[in-house]
């Protein structure tokens, strides 16, 4: 391995494990945005930005992993994860409630709402 | 361990599409939740355990529980939902999308030298739980404040149900 050094060498390492998984979060974060753009149902709107973070704790344990700070990054991916499920149970109740006045999920009826 | 990261994290990706690209919303949630439990082997592999149970139990179990419960309170069908949405069409742009994003990242990942992580620095033997408890108390107390927030909203939400 000390003798093949230069451009092979380099391309080895490219494609390490920590490359391919920076990409696989940023096609995950492109996935979640697209799922919140292309609908107006409430519930599908949750599961992308549900996709987009867990690719952000992808990128929190790729970072502590990197550095070194296992332990600091997973101290910030469970105050992520928290305000994950939060968010999610948060969302599913105004859901919930739209469904009971309006009849459905459509996110455009949120600007109906008075009071 | 290598194999099974690439291989947990080929499965995430695929799971993940398939929880946008899926036309019923149930399956959508399922999808999800295999997500996050690919994402908890992941985070195992990768040394943190603790946030690895915290994402299966809670990623993969509690926001589960909450999507099916919301789907079965609506009653919609699977056909209702794509007409009432019309997203049906715009579904199908999304895996050019990503292949086409890939192979951008891919030919960035060629191109700029600096792009690789292969530097990993000491590992610092530092525990979870000290951090946790002693250094990231703010964390602790920004979390107890979502919560209840979280559910004062969800209880303010059912409130005028449970009046009429």
């Amino acid at each position: 391995m000390e003798e093949c050094e230069g451009y092979g060498d380099y391309n080895m390492e490219i494609f390490n494990f920590k490359t391919v998984m920076l990409m696989i979060g940023f096609l995950m974060i492109i996935a979640g945005c697209y799922c919140m753009i292309r609908t107006y149902h409430m519930l599908k709107i949750i599961i992308g930005i549900e996709v987009a973070m867990k690719a952000v704790t992808l990128f929190l344990i790729l970072a502590g992993y990197v550095n070194g700070h296992i332990g600091l990054a997973q101290a910030y991916v469970v105050t992520a994860i928290v305000l994950e499920v939060v968010s999610a149970v948060v969302f599913a109740g105004v859901t919930i409630g739209l469904y009971k006045k309006y009849g459905n999920m459509d996110i455009r009826n949120l600007t109906k709402l008075k009071g | 361990m290598e194999t099974l990261i690439y291989i947990s994290l080929a499965l995430l990706l695929v799971l993940c599409v398939l929880a946008v690209m899926s036309k019923s919303l149930l399956k959508s949630a399922v999808y999800l939740a295999a997500a996050s439990a690919m994402l908890g082997v992941i985070l195992y592999l990768l040394g943190a355990v603790w946030a690895a149970v915290i994402e299966v139990s809670a990623c993969s179990g509690l926001v589960t529980v909450i999507f099916i419960s919301a789907i079965s309170l609506s009653r919609m069908k699977k056909e209702d939902v794509q007409k009432t949405y019309s997203d049906k069409k715009q579904m199908k742009f999304l895996p050019y999308l990503l292949i086409l994003c890939g192979i951008l990242l891919i030919v960035t990942a060629i191109s700029v030298k600096d792009f690789s992580i292969s530097a990993t620095a000491e590992r610092i033997s530092e525990d979870f739980r000290d951090i946790f408890w002693n250094t990231r108390q703010a964390d602790i107390f920004g979390q107890i404040i979502t919560i209840l927030v979280g559910g004062i909203a969800v209880s303010v939400l059912f409130k005028d149900d449970s009046k009429k």
